[in-house]
């Protein structure tokens, strides 16, 4: 399984006239058991890169190519399909229904699969579980830490098995500790699981498992390498060699 | 560095037997040049078979404790060569009791703690010995000055004040070694961590496995 996007651009009407450009020609290519980072700052297009690699959005111009299926040309419900099928994502300050319980919050990819009500609910356990929560089991979404929220974020994500997890700042507003945990568990979910993992932060130090790790600038990749054999494919250096170059 | 450029040095200044310079060697640069008689005869030997000395009372056989050796024009160029040389650049030290506190993992660290304790103490012990050898040396008054004596004295400083900066750091290192016992502390290790704080039930690890395992044949299928 590989994710790969070339030369995606994204551009939003402003209020006044004009574009505002959101991405500007992005490659880059995800692939299973791979944890790519994509740092950035506010504002520079993280979001709507994960959002098109979701199938979320179509890019103005370029290709997603998922698996050899083209995704920025299938329909809207095609999408929503494939996306339902292979991709889960955990996004920043994602609003949830408020009253619902954790385990039917977890649980709702799979009612919606039309996945009979008790093996969701066994499914949802489960992720919980894995994902160090299950003592939210019987919690409102309300009564939840930070923590809590992200950790049950990623067992909802988790529940539906998918091939590729997008993730938009998994581990902001949490403690160092708490986001160090977060990132152990994706990092285990790439090497383990063989999921392809894509995850989008301002804070530098939140990737520092994440290799390779791109750098996203007013929506550009910023590359300060000369590009490699592959051409339009960005290949940031692996990260002990980026460690190494830090020491130096 | 080792100790063939001190010894070319020592012999610049006069010829010597092998077991008067291992002495001359301690003598002028202070304890931490402390070197055994087997070493001394071994870096004679091979200087001499390098052509940077020689022997200069009688023919070259029998043992090499018994000859008077003298430096050579190459063993003296040699010399100048390594004295000119600036590259040397400030080595950061690598401390084994770093790498067991690093390595110690939460099962371990308490141990850790009192290896650290033990070593505080050893370098306060060895700062007190340095500072009364130092003051055994004479201290030079007046006008004429005693070279040998300022420049050992030089020499223990520097063993003085080494051993203060590993005081303070072995300080430091048990108040964050306490420090990280009082946390509840993320470990690389994932076995480390689950030994450490028990939490990682059997059955999570049993369901991480399943779930990571049927997650992974996705890819086959």
């Amino acid at each position: 399984m590989s994710l790969r996007l070339e030369r995606v651009s994204k551009r939003y009407p402003r209020p006044g006239g004009g574009w505002r450009v959101a991405l500007d020609g992005v490659s880059l290519e995800v692939d299973r058991g791979q944890m790519v980072g994509v740092f950035g700052p506010s504002g520079s297009g993280k979001t709507t890169l994960l959002q098109i690699a979701a199938g979320m959005q179509r890019p103005d111009e370029g290709t997603v190519i998922y698996d050899g299926e083209r995704l920025d040309e299938m329909s809207a419900s095609g999408r929503t399909r494939f996306r339902r099928r292979e991709i889960a994502c955990v996004w920043a300050g994602q609003v949830w229904q408020r009253r619902l319980s954790v385990l039917d919050h977890v649980s709702l990819p799979l009612l919606v699969d039309g996945r009979d009500h008790h093996g969701a609910e066994r499914r949802a356990r489960e992720a919980l579980l894995v994902c160090e929560a299950e003592h939210c089991v019987g919690m409102e979404l309300d009564e939840l830490s930070d923590g809590e929220r992200q950790r049950v974020a990623i067992a909802r994500a988790l529940v539906s098995e998918p091939r590729l997890l997008l993730a938009d700042g998994p581990v902001s507003r949490l403690s160092l500790i708490e986001q160090e945990a977060i990132m152990v568990l994706l990092c285990s979910l790439a090497r383990e699981a063989k999921v392809a993992v894509l995850i989008a932060d301002s804070d530098a130090e939140a990737l520092l498992r994440a290799d390779p790790v791109l750098y996203l600038c007013d929506g550009k990749l910023v590359n300060p390498e000369p590009a490699s054999e592959r051409g339009r494919i960005y290949r940031f250096p692996p990260a002990r060699a980026r460690r190494a170059a830090g020491d130096a | 560095m080792s100790a063939k450029h001190a010894l070319l040095g020592l012999l610049l200044d006069r010829s010597a037997y092998p077991y008067e310079l291992a002495d001359r060697l301690q003598a002028r640069l202070g304890p931490a040049w402390e070197i055994n008689s087997g070493q001394v005869y071994q870096t004679i030997r091979r200087m001499a078979a390098d052509g940077l000395i020689e022997q200069v009372d009688g023919p070259a056989e029998g043992r090499t404790d018994r000859h008077i050796f003298a430096i050579t024009e190459r063993g003296a160029s040699e010399f100048e060569r390594w004295f000119g040389d600036t590259t040397e650049a400030a080595r950061l030290a690598r401390r084994p009791l770093l790498v067991k506190i690093t390595l110690a993992g939460p099962a371990r660290l308490k141990d850790a703690l009192a290896q650290i304790d033990v070593y505080e103490r050893d370098c306060a012990e060895r700062i007190k010995e340095l500072a009364r050898e130092r003051e055994r040396v004479p201290e030079s008054q007046g006008l004429q000055v005693r070279a040998d004596h300022v420049l050992l004295r030089l020499g223990l400083s520097a063993d003085i004040f080494q051993l203060e900066a590993e005081l303070r750091w072995a300080r430091h290192a048990h108040e964050m070694v306490c420090w990280l016992l009082d946390r509840e502390a993320i470990w690389p290790s994932g076995r480390d961590r689950a030994d450490a704080s028990g939490q990682e039930s059997k059955d999570r690890r049993a369901a991480r496995e399943e779930l990571f395992a049927r997650m992974a044949a996705r890819h086959l299928r």
